[in-house]
């Protein structure tokens, strides 16, 4: 999942200045389930904004409104027209669902409620954690499952560099060495062989190095 | 051969090969790396030249490399895939080939989090593994990574790799080694070995694959510098296994450095016995030095002689030895031919004494001829007188017999006289002048015979001889022979001159072809002819003997120079004493001067107004000399700069005469190198200011102060040091008291310090080390009355040594040495609390001065010294009002105001020092003058640690900034200077002859 978190209050703030009308709409895809963007998020997010400005003495406006997804373009039919009645729209989805709204709806001024950070897996309440970089060319099926590209903090393919010290990365001891995890979990699939193979050096346009990325499948298009 | 470069040459003949490491400069100074390859040529095989190690930037690795090739020097350039695409890489190695580089070390490279640019976004574009094989594909598969083909000149590099066989996991470690074999590394350089077991372990696997007979392995090794660094390298650098014994060992050394290279040169020489391994990699960061010692102490410095080495680079260092070379050898050429031309010119010349002295002897026999033919012409004029007479006397005979007797008679008589009449007619023409033609010509013959002979002698030409012999003629003609010595003595000397002049454009003719080859022989040729120019005349002045009265002449100066020197100097002395009413003395030193020197006028006058006693007028007290001896002798600070001589002028003894200064003056002076700065001492003022002010009334430039500072008595027993006390603005010893004189200590660091300028650290780097010895050498070298202990190694962002530790070494300094220490914490509030406070547990009460406490931990470092009833030092950012409340503070919590010594923080000259000394200037004021009671406490200004880092002291002597360490002390003691007449009392200092300075200036005020 897309894992998102708010941006700071007082760079929404700033981001709203002068503003009288907003609308906060937030998303119940990736970002409502990683406590981001959902529902919940939104409301706070409009309180936060009202009482912000009421101590600044300004007024806003503020209005809450959450959509099934932001990244469908039927999802956001209705605000091609109503997001005109407003100074700005403060999407609380993931940065494809600001991107959608400003192609999609002409003369809506669209701001980011939230950071998008990782693709990640959530480890447990309130702990998300990288596990894909979406990097095009999945290797996985070579390393026990376990991604170097985005959990190596030099995306190495060929084993664990010289930091790799009792199981911990060289730049954060809170950090796992993912190289010592797929030693393991090679070792104990009997899969060595995939250890002394030299991985040849990557294609990297599959992961984004190629320009901006598109899929289309000729059996679905209308 | 691979690539043909020396390592290859010497791994691949079987030799135990060493390489070492050069780290580029974080600037792009090259004289640094130059300097660095020179240290390791010869020792080593090749040098690694690192890629932004630990991701901090640097020159680049290429560009290094070319300036140690250049040197001599075979690198081996690292290349890293942190901060190049596949292309940007592919390129680079493409321009290394072309430049002559002939060894690669494929790495990943450190994470850019690490460096100092730690937001970078890292490239790792592939890893050290693909790089290698990427490499060789271009090598021997002549293909770029994408399949192009390379058509030509693809690059021919001999590959290496690095492995590390600490990190984990440790069984899959030679696995790895196996891929980057496989991959193209031909040599291997491990991590930094110090568990020589575990390394043994891992190459029992490497041999088990044999891997050992496919790569070279070169195992790497660094000498620890410090049981700091040994600890650092433990703790923080992941993937290095730095032992208990090592730690152990260099904790128990005396010297740390030497135990460091013996830890070195031991596991050298264990992995030597480990089979599979073919060399090592010494790492000596940041201590090239070293090298030298530890491989020849491995007995490994019989390096075989470099091969293939190209350099593309010629370093001017190479042109300069090659130009020097041809210099050297065109000067002694010159040299030669000026030494040939020299010989016979002193040849000709002695031909021409021998000649002119021949010359000379024919000229006195002509002279005793001519005398002769005077005497003949003499005697014959008597002869004729005398027959003239007698032909009178016959005549008158001859009348009176004429007269009385027939004539018959008389005429036979008559006949026989008048013989002797016509004989004696040509004397009475000579009488009359026409005669003296005969006389003439004899001499002239005799003249023109003596001429003749010498124009055979001397060689002259006919129009010589002829000007000569008319020249002769006409001085024997005007002084009828008299003038002839007169003549020849004007005319011998001019054949001389001609001859002598010959052997000068001979040797210009041998000089000038060469001067044509090399300019830089153009002075010396100058030099030599201005050298036979004058070849004579300096042997004599200087075999003249010095008048009595003058002290030897010192070499430097000629004698004359050194006469008027000191014919100045007496003056200057005499003025100086004349102003004291010494009417006496003064009158001896002008008479003195005026002895060696009877025409210098302001002796003269001097000596008069001695006579009438009157004292100097016009020029001010503080300048007794005229400006002319000014420039000589300073008049009211003199800085003697003849070491040598003595200081005739200075009423106060002279230093030698005081024992500890002339302990520290002669250490001093021979650890002196080319720096004249040596003591200096002041002149005493000779009138008083009341005297001087005159007739201007007392109260208008007198403004008594109504406060006191404080006194403070730092340390115990004899030599215990009391500051303050004083009721006047600084030195204002008019306007009030200043019982106690300030003080200067000297600071000490608890560690070796790491950034100290080498001018400064080269009193120190014997003892450097070791505090304790340091502290030592302070006080008995350089007479330090007290010492000021920076416990620096306790920072926390730094070594972080632990407080018990610190607090031990503090202990046996304050043990070690009797004067009264000052230890200054490492400005971190809680961990100076700590250290602080396990020190006083060690020291009890005992002649200590702690701080500095701060607003943050003032209360228990404050509770700390009032146990122990020890002063402190009380540190605020520079401000009036932040240094009286901490005052305050420390007050209410129960301390008296005599135990505080601030520290209102200095800034050195030209880094805030005018806003240091307005503030002090105002605390000091509303002390003394606005009875602010909570601010009469004296200053301490630890004013060393700020000037030392003035990048004015760091930067390396250059013609524009003068000596470094002259600027450096002259930094020093301006500051000191200037603190003092804010009203510091307390001077932290580091270099002693800024020190020494900095007294003589306080001696000369008080």
């Amino acid at each position: 999942m897309i894992i998102a978190e708010r941006k700071p209050m007082q760079e929404i703030l700033g981001m709203t200045a002068g503003m009288k009308k907003v609308l906060v709409l937030g998303c119940r895809g990736c970002v409502a389930v990683c406590s981001a963007g959902g529902d919940k998020e939104v409301s706070i997010l409009s309180s936060a904004l009202r009482l912000g400005r009421k101590m600044s003495g300004e007024k806003i406006e503020v209005l809450e409104e959450t959509y099934v997804r932001q990244c469908d373009p039927e999802y956001l039919e209705p605000l091609r027209e109503s997001g005109k009645d407003y100074d700005a729209v403060i999407s609380m989805a993931c940065g494809v669902g600001v991107n959608f709204i400003a192609d999609c709806c002409r003369g809506v001024r669209v701001l980011p409620g939230v950071n998008t950070t990782f693709y990640g897996a959530n480890l447990s309440s309130g702990e998300w954690k990288e596990m894909c970089a979406g990097c095009g060319s999945c290797v996985l099926h070579l390393t026990g499952g376990l991604c170097p590209v985005a959990r190596c903090a030099k995306s190495l393919s060929n084993g664990p560099c010289g930091g790799s010290v009792g199981g911990k990365c060289e730049i954060n001891p809170d950090v796992p060495c993912v190289w010592q995890g797929i030693y393991d979990k090679l070792t104990y699939l009997r899969q060595e062989q995939n250890l002394r193979e030299i991985t040849p050096i990557r294609d990297w346009r599959p992961a984004g190095h190629g320009g901006p990325r598109r899929r289309i499948r000729e059996d679905l298009l209308s | 051969m691979i690539a043909g470069s020396n390592l290859e040459y010497v791994l691949s003949s079987g030799e135990f090969a060493v390489t070492g490491e050069l780290g580029p400069p974080k600037n792009g100074d090259f004289d640094v790396v130059r300097e660095k390859a020179r240290i390791l040529r010869g020792h080593v095989d090749a040098v690694n030249i690192t890629d932004c190690q630990t991701a901090i930037v640097r020159m680049s690795s290429l560009a290094a490399g070319l300036i140690a090739m250049a040197e001599g020097v075979e690198p081996v350039m690292q290349m890293t895939c942190r901060d190049r695409n596949r292309i940007g890489m592919q390129s680079d190695i493409l321009g290394a080939a072309a430049l002559g580089i002939k060894n690669l070390l494929c790495l990943t490279g450190d994470h850019q989090k690490f460096g100092n640019h730690p937001h970078a976004k890292g490239v790792f574009d592939m890893d050290s593994i693909q790089l290698l094989g990427m490499v060789k594909d271009m090598r021997d598969g002549k293909r770029f990574q994408c399949g192009e083909v390379i058509k030509n000149y693809e690059p021919r590099l001999f590959l290496g790799a690095a492995a590390n066989p600490f990190a984990d996991p440790f069984e899959y470690r030679p696995v790895r080694l196996a891929k980057k074999v496989d991959a193209g590394a031909s040599f291997i350089q491990t991590q930094i070995i110090y568990n020589v077991d575990k390394f043994a372990r891992f190459m029992e696997m490497v041999r088990d694959l044999g891997l050992h007979e496919k790569v070279y392995i070169l195992a790497g090794v660094t000498p620890p510098k410090s049981l700091g660094m040994a600890r650092y390298m433990k703790k923080f650098v992941p993937g290095l296994d730095v032992t208990d014994d090592v730690i152990k060992r260099l904790q128990d050394a005396s010297d740390q450095r030497e135990e460091g290279i013996n830890i070195c040169v031991d596991i050298i020489n264990r992995v030597r016995e480990i089979p599979g391994v073919a060399g090592v990699h010494v790492m000596a960061i940041e201590w090239e030095e070293a090298v030298a010692d530890i491989v020849s102490r491995a007995g490994l410095s019989a390096r075989p002689e470099p091969r293939g080495i190209e350099p593309c680079l010629i370093s001017s260092g190479t042109i300069e030895e090659v130009v020097s070379k041809a210099e050297e050898q065109i000067r002694a050429e010159l040299e030669k031919q000026v030494d040939q031309a020299r010989t016979e010119a002193a040849a000709s010349r002695d031909l021409v004494t021998k000649e002119k002295e021949k010359a000379a002897g024919e000229i006195s026999e002509l002279k005793s001829q001519l005398d002769r033919l005077k005497d003949m012409a003499d005697r014959e004029e008597i002869k004729q007188k005398q027959l003239a007479e007698e032909l009178a006397k016959t005549r008158a005979a001859l009348e009176k017999a004429r007269g009385v007797s027939e004539a018959g008679m008389v005429c036979k008589s008559i006949v026989e006289p008048q013989g002797v009449a016509a004989e004696a007619a040509p004397v009475s023409e000579i009488v009359s002048g026409e005669a003296l033609s005969l006389r003439e010509q004899r001499a002239l013959q005799s003249i023109n015979k003596g001429l003749e002979a010498l124009r055979k002698i001397l060689g002259l030409t006919e129009d010589q001889l002829e000007a000569l012999k008319s020249f002769f003629e006409a001085e024997f003609l005007l002084h009828m022979g008299e003038g002839q010595p007169a003549a020849a003595a004007s005319a011998v000397p001019e054949p001389p001159r001609v001859q002598i002049a010959e052997p000068v454009p001979e040797l210009e003719e041998a000089v000038e072809p060469a001067a044509e080859e090399v300019a830089a022989a153009e002075a010396e040729e100058m030099s030599v002819e201005a050298a036979i120019e004058e070849e004579a005349p300096p042997a004599g002045v200087a075999e003249e003997p010095m008048p009595a009265g003058i002290p030897p002449c010192p070499p430097e100066l000629s004698p004359d120079e050194w006469k008027r020197k000191w014919v100045v100097r007496l003056t200057a002395r005499g003025n100086v004493l004349l102003h004291k009413r010494e009417v006496q003395e003064a009158e001896s030193a002008f008479r003195q001067a005026l002895k060696i020197d009877p025409g210098y006028e302001k002796a003269r006058t001097g000596l008069e107004r001695a006579g009438k006693r009157e004292a100097v007028p016009e020029v001010p007290e503080e300048k007794p000399a005229s400006p002319e001896a000014e420039k000589e002798v300073a008049p009211a600070v003199e800085v003697e700069e003849l070491p040598e001589a003595p200081v005739p002028e200075s009423e106060a003894a002279p230093p030698e005469e005081k024992k500890p200064e002339a302990k520290r003056a002669a250490s001093l002076a021979v650890e002196a190198e080319g720096v004249e700065i040596s003591t200096l001492e002041l002149a005493e003022e000779a009138a008083t200011l009341m005297e001087r002010a005159g007739s201007i009334p007392q109260d208008m430039i007198m403004e008594p102060a109504s406060g006191v500072i404080q006194e403070v008595v730092i340390g115990d027993g004899e030599k215990a040091l009391t500051v303050g006390g004083s009721s006047a603005l600084p030195f204002h010893l008019f306007e009030g008291d200043m019982p106690n004189s300030p003080r200067i200590a000297y600071e000490i660091l608890d560690m070796e310090p790491e950034e100290w300028p080498e001018p400064l650290m080269k009193y120190y780097s014997d003892v450097a080390s070791d505090p304790v010895a340091w502290a030592k050498k302070c006080v008995e070298e350089y007479g330090a009355e007290a010492i000021c202990m920076s416990l620096v190694s306790t920072d926390p962002n730094g070594v972080d040594r632990p407080a018990g530790e610190a607090a031990r070494v503090a202990q046996s300094v304050v043990d070690g040495v009797d004067v009264p220490v000052i230890l200054w914490g490492c400005g971190n509030a809680d961990k100076d609390t700590e250290t602080l406070r396990e020190v006083t547990n060690l020291t009890g009460s005992k002649k200590v001065c702690i701080g500095p406490p701060t607003d943050v931990n003032y209360r228990t470092l404050g509770a700390t010294a009032m146990a122990f009833q020890l002063p402190v030092v009380a540190a605020t950012p520079i401000d009036v009002n932040l240094a009286k409340q901490l005052n305050i503070l420390l007050e209410n919590l129960g301390m008296s105001l005599n135990q505080i010594l601030m520290d209102p923080s200095i800034g050195a000259a030209g880094y805030g020092l005018e806003y240091t000394y307005s503030v002090m200037e105002r605390i000091r004021l509303a002390a003394l003058t606005q009875q602010d009671d909570k601010l009469q406490v004296p200053f301490i200004c630890n004013l060393g640690r700020e000037v030392w880092k003035a990048k004015e002291c760091r930067l390396p002597s250059d013609p524009l900034m003068g000596d470094q360490e002259r600027r450096g002390i002259m930094m020093e003691a301006v500051t000191a200077s200037t603190l003092l007449l804010a009203g510091g009392e307390l001077m932290v200092m580091r270099h002693p002859k800024a020190v020494s300075l900095t007294e003589s200036l306080i001696r000369g005020m008080m």
